[in-house]
């Protein structure tokens, strides 16, 4: 997972990769570099974050360059393994995001033909595949070079003495950007939002050639491909902080506007089967990656209750690998970038079973929508902190959409039913208002768990998935070890790990019907001098007997709550990460969308 | 030029609506009235723009951001302590180095209204305007152009002629304000009335619009003005037999269903459900989410977002604030009202009524005119309310 940039036009080529390496930078950020042709291939890159890098750069004028943020995969962090690579000659530059499976026969292979290395990375290969390859056509050395190469890639690479970029996708993002008299490559639309929206998205196996004056789109068997562009709503500025201290909660407070927005299409969806026009099928499975995946364990109970069909929950890295029972039902895939490699597997596994697919992204033109046979967009707009926050809660609400859907096409729910559970889901932007408005209340009350070791947090029946995702959210920007168990599950073991230094936070809602199991398994907690920090409704007069500490929330119907107690739960992370004083929008070690396997 | 807007306020006197946003985010014609200051600054070539924010600042920032959807370049300054605005001016000590602009974020201004500012030149310097009801502002007493004498909401009359809150600075007003704020004077006007005698403040009548929400019932008011200059713009699914007259605008994702007849100036967000067989009349705004059901009639009101409005229901000179939810054949008449609140009983001759923040009510609740329901407020079945109502009451 790498961020790339590519620019050929009239300005100073070094300003524009910076800026958009700046908005790369959370696709990686463990070392970054650039090459700009001024005339010679100019060299400039480091370890560490990207301010690192442009604090060293020298003042290089040119306007055509390629540059490169990093999240190390085959190679460790060091300036020698940052990007771009250079050929043995200095005359063609490469940056490139994926892996290289077949490297070390290419890099030996290589080796005894004379080229030299000077990193341990597999991008290596690539450049010196493209020399020996390069007999005065950049392009058709390069098509040569990624039909050598076996894996996954986005590359961009430059040659010296020319204004042209060639660029190449296989299972990687890449897009392009139109300007005038100016074009850019990249990873992703916000890294180029500011010089324009006009794009074009680049297909597996083809390869492009870009020039300050047009772009050219060949396919695998090198015929020039007809593809028109598409223009994008999204601005740049919605990729900046506004104010607020750190993306994640500016994110957070964006919340109430991102379900508004994905709440946009449902009557189109539940009255008019705008998409699941035909509900015939037996069961669901639903297929995601980390955030994603607690996500679909809640829409499985969503799905099982207004829908009353049966429904699984797999790992798409499990999904993609398992044996595949005699089954044939509707496939669901989970992915807010619509990128992320083991979820886009599964999704061609399931279509090779021949299932029927639907993929919740929430990037237009993304992978899997050319991979799923529907889509359902979230809308939640861009999300930049690497911690999952808005886009989490626009896939519940997707999720619940669907299963309102299906539950009325399939006549479980009447027609005042299906208004009456739309009507509970329009009201979330205004419960989620009214939680962000006691966001202060959530800074006072985590105290108790910012020196803790580990935490543990405990839910039932539909909150159990929630409180995975809170202890995943707390582990992602923390760095607190961070536990999430089904409450009735700890008398199976956990318990034996509860002592006065392990906090717990609990969810239990009055309106739920585990609630009195709830306060038995909080009274265990206390028993053994946990801490607890409990998550009520706002009614709750028993809660605050038996927990040391409570967060209230409205009191909405239990199979929506997941909305308004994971936003606490995204909260009770913020400000725990804050008071310890961690990098919250960019963690060690983590990147946001996950494009290696 | 640099403009500071203060917006730091919470706008105690237009409680409820203020319990959950700023003054300045109270939505006219479906946006706040923040967004109408920063358009009229833009509209003149002013974009840098200093926001002062404080109480509930996040509702500010994650609607306006770095501003660039506006046009602008928006930086904030955080004032934690609402002590007042000379108080927020010290706060842009180091910001300005130039001519600055000083305005209030919870007033509509339009574009003339900047350009008689900027039209000012050199030297400290304040817009006022002739007011009907000078007794709820800060009374200005001129001498040819210079300003002798500025009154806070004075008892008596002594003039019609008010401060409208803009100001034109130079940057060595800041060292003045922040020897006022250290003798305890945290009004920007109370510092200049302290200096008027040794310093030299013009003052400058204001063309343009200027409208200020004081009290609840002013929001329809100033929605009624904004929205005559609203123009057409369709969106969303307008199903067969609906009639739409004069201007209106409906937002993406919104469906109005058959035989729902709407007059402009109507303004309609996005993602609603309308009708069917409702009527809307002028000069209404309706926000984001909000579901009417069928055989609704609302006439003048500001209905703000994720409500539901049951059916047979009835809606007259009203405010509807966010998330309530008004149960089948809820009835509103409007009528002169005496109003009570904080400061006392005001004659308000047309008014309907006022609901705060997520109150509910039951079937065929009544309201008397002028009556205000608080936040959160839970009226049963059949109940006809003829007082305010206290937030968080439940009234059967």
């Amino acid at each position: 997972m790498c961020g790339i940039i590519g620019y050929t036009g009239q300005r100073e080529a070094s300003e524009v990769i910076l800026e958009a390496l700046r908005r790369l930078e959370y696709r990686g950020y463990d070392s970054a570099g650039i090459v700009i042709m001024n005339p010679e291939l100019t060299l400039h890159k480091r370890k560490g974050e990207l301010a690192e890098m442009q604090r060293t750069l020298p003042q290089i004028n040119g306007h055509v360059g390629i540059g490169h943020t990093r999240w190390a995969t085959c190679g460790k962090p060091s300036n020698e393994n940052a990007h771009p690579f250079l050929d043995c000659h200095g005359r063609i530059a490469l940056v490139h995001n994926g892996i290289i499976e077949n490297y070390m026969a290419l890099k030996e292979k290589l080796q005894n033909e004379g080229h030299v290395f000077t990193s341990q990375t597999d991008t290596e290969v690539i450049v010196h595949l493209i020399e020996k390859h390069d007999k005065g056509d950049l392009h058709q050395a390069v098509r040569a070079a990624v039909a050598e190469i076996k894996g996954t890639y986005a590359i961009a690479c430059i040659e010296k003495g020319s204004g042209q970029i060639i660029a190449a996708r296989k299972e990687n993002p890449l897009v392009l950007g139109l300007g005038i008299d100016e074009n850019f490559v990249a990873s992703d639309v916000t890294a180029i939002l500011s010089y324009t929206n006009r794009v074009k998205y680049v297909m597996d196996g083809e390869t492009v050639v870009i020039t300050p004056e047009k772009v050219t789109i060949y396919g695998p068997d090198g015929e020039m491909v007809e593809r028109s562009s598409q223009t994008v709503t999204w601005s740049a500025e919605d990729a900046q902080k506004g104010g607020f201290p750190h993306f994640m909660l500016k994110e957070i407070f964006e919340e109430p506007q991102a379900i508004h927005n994905s709440l946009l299409g449902a009557l189109d969806v539940i009255e008019n089967g705008e998409i699941l026009p035909n509900v015939q099928f037996g069961s669901i499975k639903i297929i995601a990656c980390g955030t994603s995946y607690h996500a679909a364990m809640v829409g499985k109970y969503a799905l099982e209750e207004l829908a009353k069909i049966p429904v699984t929950v797999e790992l798409a890295s499990e999904y993609r690998y398992s044996p595949g029972a005699k089954e044939f039902p509707l496939v669901v895939l989970i992915s807010q970038s619509g990128e992320t490699a083991d979820t886009l597997a599964a999704a061609r596994e399931a279509k090779r079973r021949g299932c029927k697919t639907l993929g919740i992204t929430n990037v237009i033109g993304s992978t899997i929508t050319r991979e799923v046979d529907e889509v359902f967009y979230t809308r939640a707009g861009p999300e930049i902190g690497v911690a999952a926050t808005k886009t989490y809660l626009t896939q519940l609400i997707a999720l619940y959409i669907i299963a309102i859907r299906i539950g009325y096409a399939r006549r479980n729910l009447s027609h005042d039913a299906m208004w009456n559970e739309l009507s509970k889901l329009r009201a979330m932007p205004g419960a989620v208002q009214s939680v962000l408005d006691k966001a202060f209340d959530v800074e006072a009350a985590v105290d108790m768990l910012v020196p803790a070791r580990d935490v543990f947090y405990i839910g039932r029946n539909i909150n159990y998935p929630t409180m995975l995702e809170g202890a995943l959210k707390l582990k992602e920007i923390s760095y607190i070890h961070a536990e999430g168990f089904a409450a009735g599950e700890l008398k199976h073991g956990p318990l034996a790990l509860l002592d006065s230094t392990t906090p717990v936070v609990a969810v239990a809602l009055t309106k739920d019907h585990t609630y009195d199991k709830m306060m038995a398994n909080i009274s265990e907690v206390a028993a053994r001098d946990s801490p607890v920090l409990a998550i009520g409704c706002e009614d709750d007069k028993e809660l605050p007997q038996v927990a040391d500490l409570v967060l209230r929330v409205p009191c909405v119907d239990p199979l929506y709550s997941p909305v308004v107690v994971t936003v606490v739960l995204q909260l009770i992370a913020y400000y725990v990460a804050l008071k310890r004083g961690c990098s919250i929008d960019k963690p060690k070690n983590l990147a946001k969308s996950v494009t290696v396997e | 030029m640099k403009a500071v807007i203060l917006a730091a306020g919470e706008g105690t006197r237009l409680r409820p609506f203020t319990n959950s946003r700023p003054k300045v985010m109270l939505p006219i014609g479906n946006r706040p009235i923040l967004e109408y200051v920063v358009h009229a600054l833009v509209a003149n070539g002013v974009r840098d723009l200093i926001l002062v924010v404080g109480y509930k600042k996040e509702r500010i920032m994650s609607y306006f951001g770095d501003g660039s959807r506006f046009g602008a370049n928006i930086s904030y300054i955080v004032q934690d302590r609402q002590l007042g605005t000379a108080h927020a001016l010290t706060f842009v000590k180091d910001l300005v180095d130039d001519r600055f602009l000083v305005l209030s974020g919870d007033n509509v201004i339009d574009k003339e209204m900047v350009s008689t500012l900027l039209s000012l030149g050199e030297g400290n310097s304040v817009l006022v305007t002739e007011s009907n009801e000078p007794s709820k502002y800060g009374v200005v007493l001129l001498k040819d152009d210079r300003v002798v004498a500025i009154e806070e909401k004075p008892r008596d009359r002594i003039g019609n002629i008010i401060n409208t809150g803009l100001y034109s600075f130079e940057p060595d007003i800041i060292p003045i304000m922040e020897a006022g704020v250290k003798i305890g004077n945290y009004g920007i006007t109370q510092v200049l009335s302290a200096h008027l005698p040794d310093m030299r403040l013009r003052a400058a009548l204001a063309k343009g619009e200027w409208d200020d929400a004081v009290y609840p019932w002013d929001l329809v008011r100033l929605n009624e003005i904004v929205l005559e200059s609203h123009g057409q713009a369709i969106s969303g699914t307008i199903e067969p037999g609906v009639t739409i007259k004069g201007s209106v605008q409906i937002g993406k994702g919104t469906r109005v269903r058959s035989g729902t007849y709407i007059e402009g100036p109507v303004i309609i967000g996005e993602g609603c459900d309308i009708g069917p067989s409702s009527c809307l009349f002028p000069s209404t705004s309706i926000g984001d989410g909000v579901s009417i059901e069928p055989f609704v009639a609302i006439k003048n009101c500001v209905i703000m977002n994720n409500i539901v409005i049951g059916a047979h229901s009835h809606l007259c000179q009203s405010v509807v604030d966010d998330n309530v939810r008004l149960g089948p054949g809820f009835s509103c008449y409007c009528g002169t009202a005496y109003v009570r609140m904080d400061d006392g009983f005001h004659n308000v001759p047309k008014i309907g009524c006022m609901i705060g923040d997520e109150s509910t009510t039951g079937a065929r609740v009544v309201i008397s005119p002028g009556c205000i329901i608080g936040q959160g407020c839970r009226i049963g079945d059949g109940a006809k309310v003829s007082t305010n109502v206290e937030n968080r009451s439940t009234v059967i």
